[in-house]
């Protein structure tokens, strides 16, 4: 990073560079540099970046579908003997090759460690490439699913332990909506987990008591929608939800867009970033009101994160990453540039594609 | 600084006591997709890893193996989890590991795992860690006063081994510092509400009201104590027409004639909760409106008339909250 100077951030360009942002996708497609390789156990999250971001443009073909399935397939979960599972044990999808061992009986490796994140990155691959996911073994990946709820209704993200937060609340909701079953998780205790991270200013934070953040808000919103406990018309004083404050979530959301430059930041009084574009811009869309959003000047702002060689950064004037792109393109589909497919916003899933 | 770690390593495949075990290479398949381009001391690095993991060697060099590895991809949760299995079989010193983790948190303070581990190991050595803890996230503050891991971890500590004392004061110290620190607020509010030693919200409200109007009238524009002072209320609209003082703070800030968008906000919602405004706060919403022209009859719709002007950011926002500004009686 030290020499950044020698990157090229001149001549802001004022319009979206498709075609750029296209071949940006087509080079991470081909291989990720070695700055990547510390999120190396997160290969199929980045991988899923990188396919659904194609599938946005409505460039698919520049992939190899089969390829993509086979691999995708290849980190999948099973239990030694076919059927019985030994309990506790969860049959998701691996996050990459370096947490999953092929069955040795003994020790450590016999714990697999397939991960809810990479469980909903790997369906929604296989569902952008078009993979029927009924073919999914999916009884045994949900019931086995069902034991990473905790009594407070969270989620642990891998069996053999780590952090609970709304993160995994969504990952379930999103999982058990894409395989169209929801015997992966109780939906009631997800709710009262969700009620419980509204923070005293309406946004959400991660778990109860902490920073209203947003994209804890978007998994809160968006699980609620998966999981039905939104209506249609969620701002009107009828529907007004008695799981969750809308009014005030509302207020907290769109007073993330920041006068000075039209971003959208994470938190209160914190820099604006590309990525909250998606989180809160999305949020917003899920409950019907992202017509209230300044979309010229939240398109002024992400254009001054676009990279001139394609992708975006979370902030202006830094180099371009996988992450910030992906969000980034997510939030111009959302503002309707044209020649982008349109998202399902509460799973960051294209909607249908636009014809050729 | 990296080149230099970088020529100090000497590959494993190069250490006598490592000279028994054959790494085990990635096997990526026949058509791996989105391949990374590692570097070879990552690459030899996970090799043996995976090495010592299918043999569950839980030994003194597995676990300096881990570290090795925790190095190059902190993220790894498969490596954190084979290392907590090797500390508990060697019944390893927790405190020698906190101290590893003190040094790695320092380099890269903003990862989960880091975190989860930190948790697990405070979990295990019990309440005499938790001054510890709090020592340990007040050093991450200051360097960055809004990490969000280690404000989870500090409100986890203090949930889970204690140690209130001095927290409400560490809040202040923070929100003097820095009056626009939102994590500090929210910390604030953390403790009113939920510290054995105060006596909860609703004995505290009094003060902390008139601690929020207090950092309003320093800088009406921040957000963070308008959302304090809601709080305090619990957003019960009639609770807050029912509070004089929140009233007075909207009209000193209009009085003041700058930075008033966050007191016609909440002026808005207390005319929504059937407060009767004063004459004077009447006038001063007047005195602030940029068109003298505004054609509305009631209080309320002439206030999102002029947050339309004067914040235009979210003019579709102020017109659509006028229309749906409850029937005056």
């Amino acid at each position: 990073m030290e020499d950044e100077e020698l990157w090229d951030f001149d001549s802001e360009s004022l319009s979206f560079e498709k075609d750029r942002h296209i071949y940006y996708l087509e080079m991470m497609y081909r291989g990720l540099p070695a700055p990547y390789q510390g999120q190396e156990i997160n290969r199929l999250t980045l991988a899923y970046f990188v396919i659904s971001g194609l599938d946005i443009f409505a460039a698919l073909d520049r992939i190899d579908k089969e390829a993509v399935i086979n691999w995708v397939l290849s980190l999948q979960a099973y239990p030694k003997n076919d059927r019985t599972f030994e309990n506790g044990q969860f049959y998701g999808f691996h996050g990459s090759r370096s947490s999953q061992f092929q069955s040795d009986n003994s020790g450590a490796a016999k714990l697999n460690a397939s991960h809810l994140a990479s469980t909903y990155c790997a369906l929604a691959i296989l569902k952008t490439v078009g993979y029927d996911l009924s073919q999914i073994d999916s009884e045994l990946l949900l019931k086995s699913m069902r034991t990473l709820q905790q009594p407070n209704g969270c989620f642990m993200p891998v069996h053999t332990g780590g952090e609970t937060d709304l993160r995994f609340v969504f990952c379930a909701a999103a999982i058990c909506s894409m395989l169209k079953n929801w015997t992966g998780m109780d939906r009631e205790k997800a709710k009262e987990f969700i009620r419980n991270c509204q923070s005293y200013d309406g946004g959400f934070g991660l778990i109860p008591v902490a920073e209203s953040h947003g994209g804890a808000t978007y998994c809160a919103v968006a699980s609620l929608k998966l999981m039905g406990f939104l209506g249609e018309d969620s701002l009107s004083e009828k529907a007004s939800s008695d799981v969750i404050n809308v009014p005030l979530l509302l207020d907290w959301s769109l007073q993330k867009q920041a006068f000075e430059d039209g971003g959208f930041r994470g938190r209160a009084n914190k820099p604006t970033d590309t990525c909250y574009a998606f989180w809160v811009g999305g949020t917003l869309r899920i409950l019907q009101a992202d017509k209230f959003i300044n979309e010229e000047a939240l398109r002024g702002f992400l254009l001054t994160c676009q990279y001139k060689y394609g992708g975006f950064s979370k902030f202006p004037r830094v180099l371009p990453d996988i992450y910030h792109s992906y969000y980034g393109f997510c939030a111009f589909s959302m503002l309707r540039e044209p020649g982008l497919n349109p998202l399902c916003v509460e799973l960051v899933d294209v909607l249908s594609p636009i014809p050729p | 600084m990296k080149g230099e770690e970088e020529r100090e390593r000497i590959p494993i495949k190069e250490r006598p006591e490592w000279a028994d075990v054959r790494p085990v290479p990635q096997d990526d398949g026949p058509n791996p997709v989105v391949p990374i381009d590692y570097t070879d001391d990552f690459t030899e690095t996970m090799d043996y890893f995976r090495a010592v993991y299918l043999a569950d060697e839980r030994s003194p060099r597995a676990l300096h193996l881990t570290k090795e590895a925790i190095l190059l991809n902190s993220g790894n949760y498969t490596v954190w989890q084979f290392r907590r299995l090797i500390l508990d079989a060697l019944n390893a010193d927790l405190h020698e590991e906190l101290q590893f983790l003190d040094q790695i948190t320092r380099e890269n303070a903003k990862n989960y795992q880091i975190w989860y581990h930190r948790r697990w190991l405070a979990e295990k050595l019990g309440e005499h860690v938790a001054s510890k803890e709090h020592e340990f996230s007040r050093e991450i503050f200051c360097k960055d006063a809004k990490n969000y891991h280690a404000w989870s971890h500090r409100q986890w500590v203090l949930q889970a081994l204690g140690g209130w004392e001095g927290e409400l004061s560490y809040c202040s110290e923070l929100i003097k510092d820095d009056i626009f620190n939102n994590s500090a607020w929210n910390q604030r509010y953390f403790v009113v509400s939920k510290s054995p030693l105060l006596g909860g919200l609703e004995v505290m409200r009094d003060s902390e009201v008139a601690y929020a109007i207090e950092a309003i009238l320093t800088k009406p524009e921040n957000e963070s104590p308008w959302r304090y002072l809601r709080g305090l209320h619990k957003n019960d609209g009639k609770s807050l027409a029912n509070d004089p003082r929140v009233a007075s703070v909207c009209l000193d800030v209009l009085t003041g004639k700058t930075d008033y968008i966050h007191a016609l906000n909440m002026i808005l919602d207390l005319l929504c909760h059937r407060h009767q405004p004063s004459k004077e706060l009447k006038d001063a919403v007047d005195a602030v409106s940029p068109d003298p022209n505004l054609s509305d009859v009631g209080l309320a719709e002439k206030v999102c008339s002029i947050l339309k002007l004067v914040d235009p950011m979210r003019s579709n926002y102020w017109e659509w909250r006028k229309s749906t500004v409850p029937a005056q009686d």
